[in-house]
């Protein structure tokens, strides 16, 4: 059930690579035909995944590499499932919107193929090291379809997310393998892992060890310096799969590995990451407000947005952690919406400049549908109520508000802020007259606004009907919190929370 | 693509003005538009699809200053009766005063009557076609008629008439005929009678515009038959053929008839001889070309903010100096005749402008342009038939007189030096 959504991708792949003769647009066709297959397989499995189950689902195993413990165990909850099925659709808009003046198309959607099958990979690992396998999987693809297909600085930009990368890397697998000796019995099996045992110190370490490496992914400030360059010189289908998936890999793994596994260690640190969290708020917005590049401040709005997922995690009430998944899938949704937007003016216009745009709300000679819509993501991305953001944002402020006041409240501000910016993109970019110079766009084709579209509808509809949005995960979340050991702070906020959670989402 | 100068031949040394080129050109008998086939197609084609709809606007003028009146209801004032549409104009025609248009038919142009009963959908009763505003967008013309009005004192006698007794006696005897056994009206009139005054003045405009345009749409029909013949080869051509025209018809009179209950009221009578040169044309090109109302969508009525002038005269919002680009948007008013010529594009401009830019979607701002351009070129004959009836030929050999030509056509040239005019834009060819 599982494995058909790493292996039809990677076929896809060698299937797209090695066929003969492969122009831009079959090539496109080909990796369109395996996207929709893997994408029609997810919502298969959506359909058949049983929400009131709190545990793994689907599962599969296979002894593969005894002596190293590395064997091929999949499985799927409430956690992973909504962001399968992000990494399903995401690829596939991008896949979609590849355009066909493309240079080494085949090249191009063999990687975008093989970075899905990677990240699809990694959710569904229930093994430490196929996890990390297929986490430092992702790596060379990325490296090369920044590298390649990037911006005037591509090259500093994919050398540097290579090395920050690896970095974390790293630091993951030194964590991995720490949790796997120091435990009584060696395992790298996820459910028999038994980190709980461990003396506080060394969970510590090693919780630090976690959360240092997957920060580097997230990214949080102040580990975040790859991000700018890496999204803005990356073309605009890697960079919503840089940020609407890649991402989400970080948060995941902070998650799955380090608030799961090291409960603890975690209720110790959590008042630190908090604060964490809060400052790669305030840093996120600050620095969006002061860019030029439109394409830059989307990159700084998703370091914003990625401290309240910290916050959520650190606060790990029941509602917060909903929150903090319900905002993964928000971002992803929105930051893909907006980059594939600042993509389609870059093409049409020329140029990302806030001091050159002008007036593309104009209905002739402008953007106007593509304005309509950056209007409708900038307000997504702000917390306006009825699109997706509020509701995750929401459900992260209330959800940790009283575990953590203080950057609880700091995180609404930057809320604020996040408007402030976006207003700034939005009337420099869609409002103001068009320079009756330069203004002679080329008009923008059906085909190149239906992801936007898509992606529209989505933030409009879980805007509006949140419960799709939160019903997958509510269950294996309620689960995780239940068997946190007892501390005080929890308990009062899960007696709290749970009631006004219950009642929301009836 | 710059359009090389027509070479001065004239025995002044260069012109240091800004627009020489312009000037040069103007003293060598062309227009301020640059003489390109490109150009003249443009400027021909939107004369042919402006007249069409103008056909409509001055009928419907005549009809609303002169039978709809004080209407304080005029629910159905575009709804022309048959009556109108079959007025005959005094320029085509057998029985034409002046057969201005040689080809044409006095009544409705058949185009005019095609759209009217079809539109862009189907068939249907006028109303329905006026609510799902399948129509002729009257309130443009009207918009010109109050720029007209609220512009006034540009030269002319018709102006400071409308402030006199005998036409407040000649509007005053209309007012009270019209509500004649309406007690409720005409209490009112008793206590406030500067209100239906007011409104009768207005009226006058409407008259007035509407005997203005029953001379361009024969002109601009015309034109459109010379360029399809082969008569009118290049933009100077079409200047001059205007200006021809200006001399013929500038003495044709200007008046407002009211007719309630089938007899006549003269409001301003025809013997008062006003001419439709000085006070129809030149006041309308005046109020229209250059100056209008600040668009609402573009300026600030911001007292504080002082971007609108003080003085009615530094006004710069007409189509001389209109941004086309926002065509379309909200808070543009010259969208309305776009939409309008829209309909009437003859088929090789339709050609030609999916040719270019995005093609027929932008087609409203690509034919505002060339509207732009037509319109320089019809300033531009009004410019000329100044200069001929105020100054001298433009082969006269007496340098003086040369010389004053030049401070004229310098003079004009002027009011388009400032920032928004669209002159500079226009000697490019792709300004488009």
């Amino acid at each position: 059930m599982l494995s058909p959504l790493f292996w039809i991708p990677v076929l896809g792949a060698a299937l797209v690579g090695f066929w003969p003769g492969g122009t831009a647009a079959r090539s496109r066709s080909i990796a369109i035909a395996v996207a929709t297959i893997t994408l029609l397989w997810t919502f298969w499995l959506l359909s058949q995944f049983d929400i009131s189950n709190p545990g793994m689902q689907f599962t599969e195993f296979i002894p593969w590499i005894e002596p190293l413990k590395l064997n091929y165990r999949l499985g799927v909850d409430g956690l992973s499932l909504p962001l399968l099925v992000i990494n399903s659709l995401l690829t596939w808009l991008v896949i979609y919107s590849g355009n066909s003046q493309l240079t080494r198309p085949q090249f191009y959607y063999a990687l975008i193929l093989l970075v899905n099958a990677g990240v699809a990979g990694a959710f569904l690992s229930q093994n430490l090291l196929l996890f990390f396998l297929f986490y430092e999987i992702e790596l060379i693809p990325f490296y090369l379809l920044i590298a390649v297909w990037g911006g005037k600085k591509r090259e500093y930009a994919a050398m540097k997310f290579l090395l920050f990368t690896a970095i974390s890397g790293f630091l993951i697998l030194g964590a991995f393998l720490g949790m796997a000796w120091l435990s009584e019995t060696p395992t790298f099996a996820y459910e028999s892992l038994t980190t709980q045992k461990l003396p506080l110190n060394t969970q510590l370490i090693l919780l630090t060890a976690i959360v240092v490496g997957f920060s580097i992914k997230i990214p949080l400030v102040p580990l975040h310096t790859w991000l700018p360059d890496a999204y803005t010189e990356a073309s605009p289908g890697v960079a919503i799969l840089l940020g609407g998936v890649l991402a989400k890999l970080g948060t995941y793994g902070l998650v799955r590995f380090g608030l799961a596994l090291f409960p603890d260690a975690w209720a110790t640190a959590a008042p630190g990451l908090a604060i964490l969290g809060a400052v790669s708020a305030v840093y996120g917005a600050l620095s969006a407000i002061a860019q030029k590049d439109i394409k830059r401040m989307v990159a700084y709005s998703s370091i914003g947005h990625m401290g309240y997922i910290l916050l959520a995690c650190a606060a790990a009430t029941p509602l917060s952690l909903v929150g903090a998944v319900s905002q993964m899938v928000a971002h992803s949704l929105i930051l893909a919406i907006l980059f594939y937007l600042v993509g389609v003016i870059e093409t049409k216009v020329g140029t990302r400049d806030l001091d050159l745009l002008n007036g593309l709300m104009s209905p002739m000679r402008g953007l106007p549908l593509t304005s309509g819509l950056l209007v409708l993501g900038g307000m997504a991305s702000a917390g306006i109520p009825g699109l997706v953001g509020f509701i995750a944002e929401y459900l992260v402020l209330q959800g940790s508000f009283s575990t953590f006041p203080i950057p609880t409240l700091i995180c609404v501000i930057c809320s604020g802020l996040t408007a402030v910016y976006f207003v700034i993109l939005i009337n420099r970019t869609c409002f103001g007259k068009l320079d009756n110079n330069t203004a002679y766009y080329p008009k923008v084709q059906w085909q190149e606004r239906t992801p936007a579209l898509i992606l529209a509808a989505l933030i409009l509809f879980l805007g509006i009907q949140p419960s799709w949005l939160v019903r997958w995960s509510e269950p294996t979340i309620n689960a995780l919190v239940a068997s946190f050991p007892a501390n005080s702070y929890q308990i009062a906020s899960l007696s709290q929370n749970s009631g006004i959670h219950n009642q929301k989402t009836e | 693509m710059l359009q090389t100068p027509i070479k001065p031949e004239t025995k002044l040394p260069p012109s240091t003005h800004e627009f020489a080129g312009v000037i040069h050109r103007l003293e060598a008998g062309g227009a301020m538009l640059p003489d390109t086939p490109e150009n003249l197609m443009q400027i021909i084609g939107l004369y042919k699809a402006y007249a069409v709809p103008m056909d409509f606007y001055w009928r419907d003028l005549l009809y609303i200053a002169e039978r709809e009146f004080l209407n304080p209801f005029p629910f159905f004032k575009y709804f022309l009766p048959k009556e109108y549409l079959e007025l005959h104009n005094h320029y085509a025609g057998d029985d034409a005063d002046l057969r201005i248009w040689q080809k044409g038919a006095a009544t409705a142009h058949p185009e005019l009557l095609a759209f009217m009963e079809k539109g862009e959908t189907f068939k249907m009763p006028k109303l329905f076609h006026h609510l799902w505003h399948d129509r002729i967008n009257m309130e443009f013309a009207e918009a010109c008629m109050r720029a007209m009005l609220w512009h006034r004192g540009m030269g002319g006698k018709f102006d400071p008439y409308l402030d006199s007794d005998e036409y407040k006696a000649n509007a005053d005897r209309a007012i009270k005929a019209y509500f004649q056994g309406n007690p409720a009206m005409l209490g009112l009139y008793k206590l406030f009678p500067d209100m239906f005054l007011e409104q009768v003045r207005q009226l006058s405009y409407y008259s007035n515009l509407g005997l203005f345009w029953e001379v361009m749409a024969p002109v601009f029909f015309e034109m459109s038959d010379r360029y399809d013949s082969g008569d009118i080869k290049n933009v100077p051509d079409a200047m001059n053929f205007l200006v021809n025209g200006i001399f013929a018809v500038a003495g044709r009179p200007i008046y407002h008839h009211v007719y309630i209950r089938g007899e006549m009221y003269e409001i301003i009578p025809k013997s008062k001889g006003f001419m439709w040169l000085y006070e129809a044309a030149l006041p309308y090109v005046e109020a229209v070309f250059y100056r209008t109302a600040p668009f609402r969508g573009t300026k600030s009525y911001n007292a504080q903010a002082k971007q609108v002038p003080d003085e009615q005269k530094d006004f710069h919002y007409g189509i001389l100096y209109a941004d086309v680009f926002p065509v379309g948007t909200a808070g543009i008013p010259p969208t309305l005749l776009m939409q309008d010529m829209l309909h009437f594009l003859p088929p090789y401009l339709v050609d030609y402008y999916s040719k270019h830019c995005r093609g027929e979607d932008d087609m409203l701002i690509q034919l505002g342009i060339s509207f732009q351009r037509s319109m320089y070129n019809v300033t531009s004959a009004v410019i000329q038939a100044l200069r001929q009836a105020l100054l001298y030929p433009l082969d006269d050999s007496n340098p003086k007189h040369l010389q004053a030509n030049r401070a004229f056509f310098e003079a004009q040239i002027d009011r388009f030096k400032r920032q928004e005019a669209r002159l500079r834009d226009i000697q490019r060819q792709d300004y488009r």
